[in-house]
């Protein structure tokens, strides 16, 4: 009977739209998880991280879950691709008795809404996504972040467009309504030409546009444009591949890790979708033990490969809690959250994690990914240095 | 700056303006008839889009008539919400209809979300659409080209229908004075009901000429181009058809100009533009373009 209840009140807990917190269980770890799971582009990034989360939580727990015994219990919230519900829903979490942590959100704004509630509740918020190496810096000592800073990413992808590529002189498209993006562009455009690039053109736009025409036309115009950086998000990464493509502009597209979505290839169709290259999470091209057990338990649970390397972030996410967790040999969130910053070497999947002191984002290995007539393939994997 | 580059600008906001027209032209022809803003309307325009995605994937349709059923599927949705959301209210104050519109707006949104999923989607469009027209050096596709010519085929058909038709003539003396109309022996209800039915059609066209061109549908893809639309109106005149058309056309353009002309740094405040541009028409000329002054129906 007992055992029918806790099933009852895990499927309860753990389902999507859990509406309200249930009393927990006295053993259970509580998790909280914020994603957008029910609205806008980062859906295709938030929603495998979140099925990479539960994986990783139901694999602890059927391996006799962590502390002796006890079991993670996580509650997903949904905060529906706005800011302001993704407070609300910070602030809900929060509250809930004996939350020991939070993980969640691909995007730095979403990551700033929320973060900074746990910072005031002394709980640990470690973000699967988020990419701003800003973020600790800007929320505080509760705030980790489990991919590499958009620092890392743009780096390596300037120099990948310098060096291996031979481009010269690029484009530069900024959707000016994301922290990500915004920042992104700039670390883009900082290695670039530091490197002796040349930035030709610059165009802005926001993350609802749809009609690019305007920027097409403008990008065609202009001479002598060896490649587009276009620094977006997954709402506008398809559409902008598409009209660039059927303007008939062959030129070399970069981006960052809000192109990993298969909206790249579905909205401009195969044909299109080529000639792109983008950075992102390491672990495609890692034949690593992590990343080869949490490839086939991917598989088994959702009956398809990971969509794309956020579900391994959300899978990592879930893992370094639990690690921190068992470290700690405690559940109080203080304890957690030292545990955390002391994190020296966590064998995740999408690389090796490991705060240096005081600092709360990990240096990580960047995929650079190459998109061929709608094929997404590893082209190098790229450590940096130091 | 040079001509093709401008030719080029002025070809991409004929293209945004043809389909601003299509909505624009159902918020003025309902505005004109109950005196009702439809804040719905930017949810058939998705629903449209929808219905493209559906006949596209669900029955293979080929294109003619994937338009013909999005038409008719537009049309159904407009009567539908008539009938079920505003008619038990008409002769209620203005701002009830308002207030109702905001809500059927909402929960065909919410609605949206639950059924399909707020993941952006795709559809294949046929590969004919897609082709490449060369135009004097412009880059065109034939959808560009179709887009343009189906509106205006669209937007003369309307206008020949409310001129000449009995039931045009009928719609008109509707707008005009409802209680004379009622007098002639006009069916009110009727002609509500076909106002709603061919602006919602209309919309629903625009949505999936959206559709195929930006590749990319969600369900809340209707609020934006669904207001801007009504600025469209509110420029046109609201109440007139062929104002909507010119105010949805002036707006395309002006937008991709904005976008064009200014420096690449004020590309992200093009929004703000045209709801600034809708304050300063407001103050200007409240009327719009082609708008007559509305005196208050006794």
């Amino acid at each position: 009977m007992q055992n029918t209840m806790k099933r009852l009140a895990l499927a309860a807990v753990t389902s999507l739209s859990a509406a309200f917190a249930l009393p927990a269980l006295a053993q259970d770890i509580n998790i909280a998880a914020l994603y957008n799971v029910s609205s806008g582009g980062l859906t295709s990034l938030d929603v495998p991280s979140l099925q990479g989360a539960q994986l990783k939580a139901k694999m602890i727990n059927d391996a006799g879950g962590l502390l002796g015994g006890r079991k993670i219990v996580v509650t997903a919230i949904d905060t529906k691709n706005d800011t302001g519900e993704t407070a609300t829903a910070a602030k809900r979490a929060v509250s809930m008795q004996g939350l020991v942590a939070g993980i969640g959100q691909s995007d730095t704004t979403f990551a700033l809404a929320a973060a900074p509630l746990f910072q005031t509740a002394k709980i640990p918020f470690v973000t699967s996504g988020a990419t701003s190496p800003d973020l600790p810096g800007m929320v505080g000592d509760e705030m980790f972040l489990v991919p590499f800073g958009d620092d890392v990413q743009a780096h390596a992808m300037a120099e990948y467009a310098y060096n291996t590529l031979g481009i010269k002189t690029v484009a530069v498209w900024t959707d000016n309504a994301m922290d990500y993006t915004t920042g992104l562009s700039k670390y883009f455009k900082e290695r670039f030409t530091a490197l002796g690039g040349k930035v030709l053109i610059e165009d802005v736009y926001t993350t609802t546009d749809q009609d690019f025409s305007a920027q097409v036309a403008r990008l065609q115009s202009t001479e002598g444009v060896g490649a587009l950086f276009a620094s977006s998000g997954p709402d506008t990464a398809g559409i902008i591949i598409k009209q660039v493509r059927e303007a008939g502009l062959k030129l070399p597209i970069f981006a960052g890790d809000g192109f990993d979505t298969d909206l790249i290839v579905t909205v401009p169709g195969k044909e299109l979708s080529d000639n792109v290259y983008f950075t992102t999470h390491a672990y495609v091209g890692l034949d690593t033990g992590p990343a080869n057990e949490f490839r086939t338990a991917y598989k088994k649970e959702y009956g398809k490969d990971p969509e794309n390397a956020f579900a391994a972030l959300g899978y990592d996410t879930m893992g370094l809690v639990a690690d921190a967790i068992t470290r700690a040999g405690s559940t109080d969130p203080v304890a957690v959250t030292k545990a955390l910053a002391e994190t020296q070497k966590y064998d995740a999947v999408t690389g090796t994690i490991a705060y240096p002191a005081g600092k709360r984002v990990p240096s990580k290995p960047v995929a650079i990914m190459h998109v061929e007539k709608g094929t997404v393939k590893l082209d190098t994997t790229v450590t940096p240095k130091g | 700056m040079n001509g093709a580059y401008l030719l080029s600008q002025v070809a991409n906001g004929l293209i945004l303006g043809s389909m601003y027209a299509l909505i624009a032209i159902g918020f003025s022809m309902i505005y004109g008839i109950v005196r009702l803003i439809n804040f719905a309307h930017g949810d058939i325009f998705t629903i449209g889009a929808f219905a493209t995605l559906a006949s596209i994937a669900v029955i293979q349709a080929p294109f003619p008539v994937v338009l013909a059923i999005v038409l008719v599927v537009g049309a159904a949705v407009g009567l539908l919400i008539e009938r079920a959301a505003f008619r038990p209210m008409r002769g209620a104050p203005q701002v009830t209809g308002f207030i109702a519109s905001l809500a059927v707006s909402i929960i065909i949104e919410n609605l949206a979300v639950l059924t399909v999923s707020a993941q952006p989607r795709t559809f294949a469009v046929p590969a004919y659409l897609n082709r490449l027209i060369p135009l004097g050096g412009l880059n065109v596709r034939m959808i560009d080209i179709a887009i343009v010519l189906l509106a205006i085929i669209l937007m003369i058909a309307l206008v020949l229908f409310v001129r000449f038709t009995k039931i045009g003539v009928a719609m008109r003396a509707t707008a005009e004075n409802y209680d004379v109309a009622r007098l002639m022996g006009i069916n009110i209800n009727r002609m509500i009901g076909i106002a709603f039915a061919i602006g919602s059609a209309l919309a629903a066209v625009a949505g999936l000429m959206w559709g195929t061109k930006y590749g990319q549908i969600s369900p809340l893809m209707g609020v934006l181009p669904g207001l801007k639309a009504f600025v469209a109106a509110v420029i046109g005149g609201v109440g007139s058809i062929t104002g909507a058309v010119l105010g949805g056309y002036v707006l395309g353009m002006a937008e991709v100009l904005f976008v064009g002309l200014l420096p690449p740094e004020y590309s992200g405040y093009r929004n703000a533009f045209v709801f600034g541009a809708l304050i300063l028409v407001l103050l200007v000329m409240p009327n719009g373009i082609l708008g007559r002054s509305t005196e208050q129906r006794a």
